[in-house]
């Protein structure tokens, strides 16, 4: 069968969230003077930075959390938005790649453990819509659980595009040429994306094997207040 | 599709299963061109993981999966952990088959479809019921003689008994109107609210009660009982649970109208500060506001105009519709004045937010009724559109229908019937800006200053019944209205079929002269060729007499 011509190397795209809307991951996660606050929520890179400080002020205001929460927060905003920008300006290699994305999350009562694929190369996919598919099919009635699990998948996004960029660079260290530069795409991406190659063979069925539904199958638990406290508890003897 | 064996002795073998007609281009053994359409990615030869038989696989799946069980609704996360690949295509090719119908034909529906939800009193319809309206909207019935109360179908033929449009409707007080379809009790969802009071402790049983089996009456709190305080001679085993968690009171999923005005009310007066409106919407919880605002229609240009509301009054109003620029200046001056006014004006802005048509014009009006739009929102729409003395008549036959269903407000409204037509129709005034401006403005002083008397007492008027009041009002006037139009369109078409019919007589006239003046000429003709045949006759008849005299012997005819 013969190979479609595009199907190994493209050329370098200028990096960017590889989903419909450029939307920033950002994490917060802030402890002053024993008040602990930590959000999670995507940002619009292509706001103006004087929004940050809005931000950071009706999120103090109603929250009704101390003053020094404004500087911090605006503070962290900020620095993971540039984080954001020095990526931006840079190539990567976006070769076709699926990525398996593990979701592995607790918002308020709700555990939820998946395990799916997502083309990295897919720039019209969009983690919201799927959240909010996966919270209708689930019967989630919490609320926040659906911009927590399309925040999960942006994040994880993120840092494959990173990686990628990172690649990126290094291919064009590397003096191997253009030939080499394909094997060298193939094999970075190795470790994390699937070989398509053995995947949709032609004699293989994209039909998943029963056996292996439990694996790709979504886990949805609600816990009770105990199990929520001890979680907690665990979480944050971890962080510190 | 596979057809079942019509055999009584052995069971059918195949299963019928239905699909849509539009979709009979579906084969099992081939890709059809709709498909290839609308889902490119497989056929354009761009990756090794999408591939038409990739396709068929994943399609052939998806459908014999749902036909595994054909009434229950597959899911998109049933399906995607069997298969391989890209779970945005997927979920492509999911929608792709549950649109066509391929999929979850037959399937129940989900009813709270969170994409579908009716903002319009937490009303749910299942997505695939098709809303058919016929004839008059909701409420509003056209009714042949003043008094009657037979509806009538079309306007036509009652156009003409129902003399005057305007009195069909209002007129003298004491026309009783047919109940309106959106009437709802609202003294009963009042008293249903109180709820239950304890026996023992004497507060309000909010989550849950426990009865007391032996007679039926007497109720203690969750609280009391967990304390053990039971009250005289009764004992722990007496009493009965009964959860009245999700059923008297509102639960955080319905708001009725009352809590939607009052929370509407409360984010005008206090804008961003949540706590205080949770405090006014008394069973609503912060989140609950909060959320309800949103999905309200024009609720994001509530919260930031409440917060315009503190610095420049008129600042967000007049940034709507240039046809109700000039109104809103009215409605400053004429801030100070009652709830009702407040009521009106407060829903007549967020109607008109919500609201993107170009002001309506005379003769043609924009669609009224539209089935999707909240009752508030209808309302503020119709109350722009009518005419000040319309209005002011539907009002007072508004008031006096009320009266007539329940003593209650009859009691409030007998008193001060007076104010309270002249507190209705200075809204009315400020709704036709034009009019207002001039003619009005002396009445308006007047009225002020009644009111503002008359404003102290006016302030435990419900709010249930005032927005009933304009509610009334407005569809009565708008019912009005609409005779009015109706009769004049009628009239006008009239006046046209006689012109036409003119004219075209006048068209038959000139061509029958037309045809005269032909007959004339070709009769003139006619005797001038009869008359050149005598001639020629004659001088043929002098020539053979010649030929004659002169003995021409031989005669050659």
């Amino acid at each position: 069968m013969k190979l479609p011509a595009t199907s190994s190397s493209k050329a370098p795209v200028k990096f960017r969230m590889p989903t419909a809307d450029n939307l920033v991951p950002i994490r917060l996660d802030i402890e002053t003077e024993g008040q602990r606050y930590k959000d999670a929520f995507t940002w619009n890179p292509s706001d103006p930075d004087s929004e940050v400080v809005v931000f950071a002020k009706r999120t103090v205001r109603d929250l009704k959390l101390p003053p020094q929460f404004i500087t911090q927060i605006a503070q962290s905003i900020q620095t993971q938005l540039t984080e954001f920008r020095s990526y931006e300006g840079q190539d990567m290699y976006t070769a076709e790649k699926i990525v398996p994305i593990k979701l592995d999350l607790r918002v308020n009562h709700t555990l939820i453990k998946d395990h799916f694929l997502w083309d990295l190369n897919n720039y019209e996919s969009d983690p919201e819509e799927f959240a909010r598919t996966f919270c209708n099919d689930m019967g989630i009635e919490d609320p926040e659980v659906g911009p927590a699990v399309a925040f999960a998948i942006r994040e994880q996004l993120y840092e494959i595009a990173i990686q990628s960029v990172a690649s990126a660079r290094e291919i064009k260290i590397s003096k191997k040429g253009r030939r080499g530069a394909e094997h060298a795409i193939s094999s970075k991406g190795g470790g994390n994306a699937l070989d398509l190659m053995k995947l949709f063979r032609y004699n293989s069925s994209v039909v998943r094997k029963r056996k292996e539904w439990y694996v790709y199958e979504p886990i949805v638990d609600i816990l009770s207040n105990e199990e929520v406290d001890a979680l907690e508890a665990r979480e944050d003897r971890n962080t510190r | 599709m596979e057809m079942p064996q019509y055999d009584p002795n052995t069971k059918p073998e195949f299963e019928l299963y239905t699909i849509p007609s539009h979709s009979s281009w579906f084969r099992w053994d081939d890709i059809h061109e709709t498909e290839r359409t609308a889902l490119k990615e497989f056929f354009d030869g761009s990756s090794i993981s999408r591939t038409p038989k990739i396709y068929k696989e994943y399609r052939d799946f998806m459908i014999n999966k749902y036909r595994e069980e054909p009434s229950r609704r597959l899911t998109f996360t049933q399906v995607r952990k069997s298969l391989v690949g890209d779970v945005s295509l997927l979920h492509k090719v999911f929608r792709f088959l549950d649109e066509w119908g391929l999929i979850n034909f037959g399937a129940v529906s989900r009813g709270d479809d969170s994409d579908n939800r009716d903002s319009s009193l937490g009303d749910t319809e299942l997505k695939n019921q098709v809303k058919i309206e016929e004839g008059a909207p909701n409420g509003v019935r056209v009714v042949a003689l003043p008094n009657s109360l037979k509806p009538i179908s079309v306007p036509n033929s009652g156009a003409d008994g129902s003399g005057n449009g305007k009195v069909a409707v209002a007129g003298e007080t004491g026309v009783k109107l047919p109940p309106l379809a959106s009437y709802s009790d609202v003294f009963g969802d009042l008293v249903k609210l109180k709820g239950f009071k304890c026996g023992s402790c004497g507060e309000q049983c909010n989550s849950g009660c426990y009865e007391y089996s032996k007679q039926g009456s007497f109720v203690i709190c969750e609280k009391c009982f967990k304390n053990g305080n039971y009250g005289e001679d009764k004992s722990k085993d007496d009493f009965r649970f009964s959860d009245l968690g999700g059923n008297s009171l509102t639960h955080g999923a319905t708001w009725t109208e009352a809590e939607t005005l009052l929370l509407l009310e409360s984010v005008m007066r206090h804008g961003d500060n949540w706590e205080l409106v949770a405090q006014n919407v008394p069973t609503k919880s912060k989140l609950d506001c909060i959320s309800k605002l949103i999905e309200l229609p024009f609720g994001e240009f509530m919260m930031g105009s409440a917060h315009e509301m503190n610095s420049c009054p008129t600042g967000s109003l007049n940034s709507l519709k240039e046809g109700q620029s000039a109104s809103s200046e009215n409605q400053n001056d004429v801030k100070m004045e009652d709830q009702v006014h407040d009521q009106m004006n407060e829903s007549k802005q967020n109607g008109d937010a919500a609201t993107e048509e170009p002001p309506a014009k005379r003769k043609r009006i924009a669609p009224l009724s539209d089935g999707g739009s909240t009752l508030i929102k209808q309302v503020a729409h119709i109350s722009t559109m009518v005419g000040p003395h319309v209005t002011a008549a539907a009002a007072e036959a508004a008031v006096a229908a009320l009266c007539n269903e329940s003593s209650c407000p009859r009691e409030i409204f007998d008193g001060d019937e007076d104010y309270l037509a002249n507190g209705l129709s200075s809204p009315t005034m400020v709704s036709d800006p034009e009019r207002a401006l001039q003619v009005d403005a002396s009445k308006m002083e007047e009225n002020q200053s009644e009111t503002q008397d008359a404003s102290s007492e006016k302030n435990d008027v419900p709010l249930n019944l005032r927005i009933r009041t304009a509610t009334a009002t407005a569809l009565g006037a708008a019912a009005a209205n609409a005779k009015l139009l109706a009769d004049q369109e009628d009239r006008e078409i009239e006046h046209l079929v006689a012109i036409i019919i003119e004219t075209q007589m006048k068209k038959l006239h000139s061509k029958i002269n037309y045809f005269d003046d032909l007959e004339l000429i070709m009769e003139k003709e006619y005797n001038e060729m009869m008359q050149l045949k005598e001639c020629l006759v004659e001088e043929r008849i002098d020539v053979l007499e010649r030929a004659l005299k002169t003995g021409v012997s031989k005669w050659r005819s």
